[in-house]
């Protein structure tokens, strides 16, 4: 329950209403007042003071002084009338109600129009400054162009004069040209020495004119001592040169550096890799331990046709590392002869696996790759992907004849099927 | 890599633009004048020459010259200062050397090359450096070929692949050190990122290197001095200047490389008057103006004693973007300094004035 103030006491004019609101000790802050044009009300928990005035109020005009504990209104009227009383006498519940949210409701519709006012004000300012910042970097951009044209205007009127200097120095030397035909050399050295000294003095306007007409008439005497002393034209002679040879044989904007760099990685790291971890290796001589002897070993028995021995290297050789593509590939070789053509199929496919990134210098191993695999595929009679495996191989080696014909054979077989059946 | 003060850096001012109906390969000064030369192909495929005369701020064509074959560059490097006489190679290989007042008939012609005529320099003629009048040419064919104008029909020197071995393309060649009557080099660029150094003199490869992408443009700052600095730029944006004074007898020459653009560096050209500073034209169709800074000691001693020289640093002057497509030719001219002009693959040719060249 608020604690009513009501020792208010209150004066008036023809204009204007004063009235003094004591507060009994409590702190006023200008929030605590709300005002409208018909209701006053002061509410400072747990006081509380309202009013509802006799007549309407000027509610922007008056004002309220806070200070030595109380609070001293001075409410403009709207009309001017002497007033018979501060509030409204019959002042029931619900008109007192009314008022109030009347009140709350004109004092919000003020609030909304002041802040609209203040948002069109603030964009008619931000406009204003635009337009000023525009002005002044329009003036500057313009200071610039006119230095600039100012500069140009003077380098095209010097270069006028200079090609009328230029014109003028032609005249003038075929003049000396003919004059200076009658004479010897002695006056030529003479003139040498001149031009030196002339060209120590800074040559601007017309000492260019002269000069330029000495050096002429110098340069025909020394053009004729140049043929009398040109030498004769040079012994004739070829010079044989090699170009600088490249690992990769494109230009560096077309080469695929990257890759092959990648690919070169990669086959060290292979190299590098040495699984040993199983026990039965310490069986095992020394050079048995080590991949690439196997895989020779393999190869000799290959050759020989001793095609599970070449096998069994392998198989050793990739427990070993198996991270070297040319392992698998030539193991698919031997399963091809051995008719395990599944195997054959797996290897190859793993060979073309550890076979990327495709650079120039795995081509040959790719090639031999799909042919293996295709190969398998054909005999057992899976002649489309066989197919493709081939195209992918003359794809990267279109040279080669016997792919080619490879190729031919099992398209003609598989039309043979496919009208057969 | 300082750029140089704000104030007082050069400016490029684009003075004349001229559109043309062909495409132009290359674009030359006229000695002692102020009339360029632009060399190119015309959609029919025969070649042009065009001779354009300076007039304030557009280019007047004075005269129009159509050949049978389209013509890739041309040089007035071997010519006497009366004469001017043009040289030009053209996309068949043939080197032809033109009368400009009479150019019916060529003063010098040879079928020099199997294909495609890719740079052409001269040396010994205006009035600049001593010794024979030379002109070289690079080929597709993979050969330098060395020519005397008094001599018809078979080089004075020529540089080929060794038996059996596959040719490179050379792109770009330069004469330098011919700073008497005997001294010659010819610097050759390949498009495998080749660079060798011929000399004449003793008819043998003095130097040779390979900056992993192809070499589109090689110059000496000066032809007719003992040799100071080569700039050979390439594909994917870089160049390298090369000290030239101090050769080791393994490591070659001392190198400083800077990465400019995004895209191939077409052309590199000289100041002709001020050795230190050049111009390199870009694929982005944009030029970067720079300077070379000697070290503080051009040479040093290595760990066995024998000299190898030190590189400098190279700073970037200015820079602008003329174009959308490349800037394949570039030319000063000798006698204004600061004035060049530039041909495009836009089928432009642009005449630039850099200002404030005389403060750096």
């Amino acid at each position: 329950m608020p604690v009513w103030l009501r020792e208010h006491s209150w004066r008036q004019t023809l204009a204007a209403v004063y009235l003094s609101l004591p507060l009994r000790g409590a702190r006023a802050t200008p929030a605590n007042i709300f005002c409208s044009e018909q209701y006053l009300k002061v509410s400072i928990p747990p006081f509380l003071f309202e009013a509802a005035l006799y007549a309407p109020i000027d509610d922007a005009n008056s004002t309220a002084k806070i200070g030595n504990g109380n609070i001293f209104f001075t409410l403009y009227k709207k009309e001017p009338a002497m007033w018979d009383s501060l509030t409204l006498a019959n002042a029931d519940k619900e008109k007192l109600q009314y008022l109030r949210e009347n009140a709350v409701l004109k004092a919000q519709e003020k609030a909304k129009e002041e802040t609209e006012a203040k948002k069109i004000t603030k964009q008619e300012h931000k406009k204003y400054a635009l337009e000023a910042t525009m002005k002044v970097e329009e003036a500057e951009r313009k200071r610039i162009e006119d230095l600039k044209e100012k500069e140009r205007q003077k380098v095209t009127q010097e270069l006028e004069l200079w090609k009328n200097q230029q014109k003028d120095g032609d005249k003038y030397k075929s003049i000396q040209k003919k004059k200076e035909l009658h004479q010897e050399i002695e006056p030529l050295k003479e003139r040498k020495n001149e031009k030196m000294n002339k060209t120590q003095i800074p040559n601007e306007g017309t000492s260019k004119t002269r000069l330029k007409s000495t050096k002429g008439s110098c340069s025909i005497f020394s053009q004729n001592l140049k043929e009398e002393q040109l030498p004769a034209p040079r012994a004739a002679a070829t010079i044989k040169v090699n170009f600088t040879p490249r690992v990769f044989p494109t230009a560096l904007r077309e080469s695929r550096v990257a890759e092959e760099e990648e690919w070169l990685h990669k086959q060290a790291e292979a190299r590098r890799i040495i699984n040993s971890d199983l026990s039965e290796l310490n069986d095992l001589k020394e050079e048995e331990k080590n991949p690439d002897w196997l895989k020779d070993k393999g190869n000799k028995m290959f050759a020989m046709g001793d095609y599970l021995g070449a096998v069994n290297a392998y198989n050793l050789a990739v427990r070993l590392n198996n991270k070297l593509p040319l392992l698998y590939l030539n193991r698919a070789a031997c399963h091809l002869k051995l008719r395990n053509l599944h195997k054959a199929i797996e290897d190859s496919s793993k060979a073309l696996e550890l076979l990327t990134p495709p650079v120039p210098d795995n081509e040959n191993a790719r090639v031999k790759a799909h042919v293996r695999r295709g190969t398998a595929f054909c005999q057992l009679e899976l002649y489309t992907e066989g197919l493709q495996d081939y195209e992918a191989a003359l794809k990267i080696d279109p040279r080669n004849k016997n792919i080619e014909k490879d190729a031919e054979k099992i398209r003609h077989l598989i039309q043979g099927t496919m009208q057969s059946s | 890599m300082s750029a140089a003060v704000g104030a007082e850096r050069p400016q490029v001012v684009s003075h004349v633009q001229q559109a043309l109906s062909y495409t132009v390969f290359d674009c030359k000064w006229v000695p002692r004048s102020a009339r360029l030369l632009c060399l190119g192909s015309a959609a029919r495929g025969t070649g042009i020459v065009q001779l354009y005369e300076l007039h304030g701020a557009r280019l007047e064509l004075l005269r129009e010259i159509e050949k049978p074959k389209p013509i890739k560059c041309g040089t007035f490097g071997a010519t006497s200062l009366q004469q001017r006489y043009l040289a030009t190679g053209d996309f068949d290989g043939n080197l032809n050397i033109w009368n400009l007042e009479a150019p019916e008939k060529p003063v010098y012609s040879v079928k020099g090359h199997k294909e495609i005529i890719n740079s052409i320099d001269g040396v010994g003629g205006l009035g600049i450096g001593e010794g024979a009048p030379e002109i070289v040419t690079g080929s597709r064919d993979g050969t330098v070929k060395v020519w005397d104008p008094r001599q018809n029909d078979t080089p004075v020197a020529s540089m080929e692949p060794v038996q059996g071995e596959s040719k490179r393309d050379c792109w770009t060649v330069a004469f330098g050190n011919a700073y008497n009557q005997e001294e010659r080099v010819v610097c050759a660029g390949y498009d495998n990122g080749d660079i060798k150094l011929f000399d004449l003199k003793t008819m043998s490869l003095r130097w040779e290197t390979n900056i992993k992408n192809g070499v589109c443009s090689v110059e000496f700052d000066r032809k007719d001095i003992n040799m100071n600095k080569l700039v050979a730029t390439s594909l994917e944006g870089k160049f390298h200047v090369f000290d030239m004074r101090t050769q080791h007898p393994t490591k070659g020459f001392a190198s400083v490389s800077e990465k400019a653009q995004k895209s191939t560096i077409w052309q590199v050209r000289h100041l002709p008057q001020n050795r230190d500073i050049f111009m390199t034209s870009g694929g982005s169709g944009s030029l970067h103006l720079w300077k070379y800074e000697y070290p503080a000691q051009r040479s040093k001693k290595d760990s066995d004693g024998s000299e190898m020289g030190v590189a400098g640093s190279v700073s970037l002057l200015q820079n602008v973007t003329l174009s959308t497509q490349p800037i394949s030719s570039l030319d000063w001219s000798p006698d204004k300094k600061g004035l060049c002009v530039c041909g495009a693959f836009d089928q432009t040719v642009r005449v630039l004035i850099v200002t404030k060249l005389n403060k750096i």
